[in-house]
């Protein structure tokens, strides 16, 4: 019994190692690469991106039908977006470099239904030019960056402020689960596209905790990087923290 | 960003190729890929989208490049089916007194997801090599993606640049002021820099629809009109596809 315990511990030690290498080594272990997901996971992410995609598209069409300047905006933070998440910070746990999703701030700033539509714009991109992510994987991208990331930031964000916790906190705390949804959500995805045969929950646990040396330290830095942003955005231009409905008024003249 | 636009040299073989019909083509071959269940004919379209990699004239160095991740990825999928999936053991290693066992069903599970990586992204890159995105994105006008979405991925094309700019001239003056020097300092240096570029996001966004407005714009971009197809384009990809579909098949 103990030999079989200390047999198991050894497979998941080696389990954990080859993760933390897929992991620590790519800095894009985020997007699912292009074509690990087989056709009919890939066929089933794509359908479930499909309506949180045409919320966004429909948040689009009406609010940029009263401020002509909404689509440009929109699409001028799917560049930030994707630039944001090409751009390595250091991981001083695997001593490399990772890289920040955006979708925290992102969906903080124009909230979850355009910052979806932002995050497939940029994902599409990336996939196209630079080979993060896919076409076939897209769809599973767009859920685990663009809606779980989108929706974990914007409603924590939301919840602290209605809490009256501070910015910097809100901030910190919604770049942080962004983060972790995101990675929480790719683990699932993974672990449901490449089991084949074998069962789901030891696979996905053993890919979750592979994700632990990197995306533990690399959450809290996201969440840094977002409390950041917010804190710039509140210092040098409030005025459009109000216009993005992320601040009342009064909070400003506070 | 060298990727970008670099490679897309003119003159090469598939240039002059209508961007919807490669759109259509690399579709269907993708998803023949993803549904096929060994690893022959993933293996066989990345053979052969390397060789019109080289035929296009982009360096090895550069497709290299680009599937370098995807196929660490499957390389490590590899050797995780082998070592913790499957029941038929090929071999036994005892490691301080514990067994590790390879698997050659799980090898060979690993093998088929390794070619379909390899075979998938192979696809992509030859599309991506072959058509600029103004291309591809008259591309998906035709096949109906709506219109919202494909203006914000012009504006968002457009802007990465401008916006790539921006971001390297504040981070070389971040460099230049140990901005980077420690990881504390570099996080804030890092959060200054991502909300410089949300600013100036916010501030090309005006000016840019000031201009627009100027020049007329009514809240929708005018796309281009698509030329109808050439016949012999169609005739060889039918050809092409149909010739994979039996490769695919047997």
């Amino acid at each position: 019994m103990k030999i079989k315990n200390l047999k198991t511990k050894f497979q998941f030690f080696i389990f954990v190692l080859f993760g933390y290498l897929l992991s620590a080594n790519n800095a894009h272990a985020m997007h699912i690469s292009e074509g690990i997901l087989p056709f009919n996971w890939a066929l089933f992410w794509s359908v479930m991106a499909v309506p949180f995609v045409a919320w966004g598209l429909y948040r689009l069409k009406k609010l940029s039908s009263v401020d002509l300047s909404f689509k440009p905006l929109v699409g001028l933070m799917a560049a930030v977006v994707f630039i944001i998440s090409c751009m390595p910070i250091p991981v001083p746990t695997a001593g490399t470099c990772s890289h920040p999703c955006g979708t925290g701030i992102s969906g903080i700033l124009v909230g979850p239904a355009i910052s979806i539509l932002v995050t497939a714009v940029a994902l599409l991109i990336q996939a196209l030019f630079l080979a993060h992510g896919g076409l076939s994987t897209w769809g599973a991208d767009i859920v685990s960056m663009g809606v779980m990331g989108s929706f974990a930031g914007f409603l924590t964000f939301k919840l602290l402020r209605s809490m009256k916790i501070n910015m910097a906190i809100a901030g910190f705390m919604a770049g942080l689960f962004a983060d972790w949804a995101t990675y929480f959500t790719t683990s699932v995805e993974l672990a449901s596209g490449i089991r084949g045969d074998s069962p789901f929950m030891p696979l996905f646990w053993k890919i979750l905790i592979a994700f632990i040396p990197t995306q533990l330290p690399l959450g809290i830095l996201e969440g840094a990087m977002t409390a950041g942003m917010v804190m710039l955005l509140y210092k040098k231009r409030p005025d459009l923290l109000v216009k993005m409905k992320v601040l009342k008024q009064e909070e400003v003249a506070i | 960003m060298e990727l970008f636009s670099e490679y897309f040299k003119k003159g090469h073989i598939l240039s002059k190729i209508d961007a919807r019909v490669k759109l259509l083509v690399s579709l269907t071959i993708l998803v023949m890929v993803l549904s096929y269940k060994a690893f022959v004919f993933p293996l066989l379209v990345l053979g052969l989208c390397t060789l019109l990699t080289l035929g296009m004239k982009i360096p090895l160095r550069v497709f290299l490049l680009r599937v370098s991740q995807p196929l660490f990825i499957a390389s490590m999928i590899v050797i995780l089916k082998f070592l913790f999936s499957g029941n038929d053991a090929l071999f036994s290693l005892h490691i301080v007194g514990i067994k590790l066992s390879g698997h050659k069903d799980g090898l060979i599970e690993g093998l088929k997801i390794a070619s379909r990586i390899l075979g998938a992204t192979s696809v992509i890159a030859v599309l991506g090599f072959s058509t600029p995105l103004t291309e591809f994105i008259a591309g998906l006008s035709w096949l109906r993606v709506p219109r919202g979405f494909i203006e914000v991925l012009m504006f968002a094309y457009r802007y990465i640049f401008v916006l790539f700019e921006d971001a390297m001239v504040i981070y070389n003056a971040q460099k230049n002021r140990l901005g980077y020097s420690n990881i504390r300092r570099g996080l804030v240096s890092f959060g200054t820099l991502a909300g410089s570029l949300v600013l100036k996001a916010f501030e090309h966004s005006h000016n840019i629809t000031v201009s627009m407005i100027q020049r007329g714009y009514d809240g929708n971009i005018p796309m281009l009109k698509h030329k109808p197809f050439s016949l012999s384009e169609v005739f060889v990809s039918v050809l092409l596809i149909s010739a994979m579909g039996v490769l695919w098949k047997i």
